[in-house]
């Protein structure tokens, strides 16, 4: 499959990337990791006439631990924050997540900001985005500006980002004392696979009283975007941190906060089954790590 | 408007024009006559193309050309040396681990990143590391006995 032509333009700073951006607006596009963008292109889904690659400006792939936060750069690859300490140690979720996206091939390029500003609803990394309150980091040249992430996707390959911005990078808050947080996906095979179903859940508990102080899960494949099972969520506040909390949370996210489809890689019916599942073994995972 | 590049491939220096909606894969195969690197899905499922990019093994398909400025990169031609074959190309042929050969070359070079990164694989670590390969005549099973074979 041929590329199409295109005018490649590779800037050494933000600024310079924005301003590029600003001169072509729309018939341009970053480029990332590529794995997703050279396919649309040879695929012909998408045109473009000017790529703006990302891979030579340093301060887009770094992730720094702030101690009370970490921040993960747009062009981290899958890889780098698979192997991250921070990560591994406190965001076990999200490590998950990057681990199951595609292959170790597709890992070593793919990059967590084309991942979420791709915006499939299935998306590897986004749920547990979600869990871990990440907050969206976007900058042109008028500023910077930062948005939460549920409220960054719009719809299936829809974000909120601008056409003059860039997406930096994301910010998550370090998870507190006596939490945990799982995420767990269902495809047909194990590697380089659209999920069916990807559900990621975070759970704060009072270590006396045992009681869910806090509580975010998060469904994939089974809506427009990825989207917070706020119902499950209402129920399972204040409630007793056991097995059959987490089944009754996993029966309100699969009866009321979910709205599945049906497509070729799994019926709504049951996609909505597995959210049920899914959701109960994400908390009962999120639990026991958090007893930790 | 081609650019010009530079990379090191096999330990040795490449300086080349290309356009810049030409693929890594395509530069090795077409313009440098490398055509060791196999072309199969040319959307990164297949693994046939992979090669390993300053260390990393990668889909040479979805990588441009232009990409690659300035970086090393190994394909299965720089594993032979005047003494012969590398013993993992060897460990493939005597296990019988190639049918069409046309995942091979991916296969190795997937190999050759999973071994230089840990030269004792459990049996997890040997399939998650040419997880991102396809065969479609083997069944696999004979590669994996050939990198089993290959185990420190």
């Amino acid at each position: 499959m041929l590329l199409p032509k295109f005018e490649f333009h590779e800037p050494g700073t933000i600024k310079e990337a924005l301003e590029l951006k600003k001169k072509w607006s729309s018939t341009a596009r970053f480029l990332a990791g590529g794995t997703d963008l050279l396919v649309h292109l040879k695929k012909k889904i998408i045109t473009t006439d000017h790529i703006i690659s990302l891979q030579k400006i340093e301060a887009l792939s770094q992730i720094r631990d702030n101690k009370d936060s970490v921040e993960i750069g747009a062009c981290a690859t899958m890889a780098k924050i698979s192997g991250t300490p921070v990560i591994k140690e406190k965001f076990s979720a999200l490590k998950s997540g990057v681990d199951n996206l595609g292959t170790h091939l597709i890992r070593n390029r793919a990059t967590i900001g084309g991942n979420v500003t791709n915006a499939s609803p299935a998306g590897d990394s986004l749920p547990a985005l979600l869990i871990y309150k990440a907050v969206v980091l976007l900058e042109s040249l008028d500023g910077k500006r930062e948005i939460p992430i549920e409220e960054f996707f719009k719809g299936p390959g829809k974000t909120d980002m601008k056409v003059d911005e860039i997406l930096t990078g994301f910010r998550l808050p370090t998870p507190p004392a006596h939490s945990g947080a799982h995420y767990i996906q269902l495809g047909k095979r194990k590697s380089s696979e659209i999920n069916v179903v990807n559900v990621a859940s975070f759970l704060e508990f009072d270590p006396k009283t045992k009681k869910i102080l806090n509580t975010r899960i998060a469904l994939g494949s089974v809506a427009a975007t990825p989207i917070r099972a706020l119902k499950a969520e209402a129920l399972l506040k204040d409630k007793i941190a056991e097995e059959a909390s987490f089944y009754k949370a996993g029966e309100i996210a699969r009866t009321e906060d979910c709205k599945p489809i049906d497509d070729f890689r799994g019926s709504a019916a049951y996609r909505r089954a597995m959210v049920g599942v899914l959701t109960k073994r994400t908390l009962a995972t999120a639990f026991e790590l958090a007893g930790k | 408007m081609k650019k010009i590049i530079n990379l090191t491939i096999n330990q040795l220096a490449y300086e080349t024009a290309v356009e810049p909606n030409k693929t890594l894969a395509d530069l090795l195969r077409y313009d440098l006559k490398l055509t060791g690197t196999k072309k199969g899905c040319d959307t990164g499922d297949c693994g046939a193309c992979t090669v390993i990019m300053n260390g990393d093994p990668v889909n040479s398909c979805l990588v441009l050309a232009v990409q690659a400025n300035g970086s090393q990169i190994e394909t299965v031609e720089g594993l032979s040396t005047d003494e012969g074959i590398h013993p993992i190309q060897n460990a493939f042929v005597e296990k019988g681990a190639i049918q069409c050969g046309y995942c091979t070359p991916g296969m190795i070079m997937s190999t050759k990143s999973l071994l230089d990164k840990n030269s004792n694989p459990s049996e997890q670590e040997i399939r998650e590391g040419i997880s991102g390969n396809l065969c479609r005549c083997t069944g696999y099973t004979k590669i994996f006995e050939a990198i089993e074979s290959l185990r420190s």
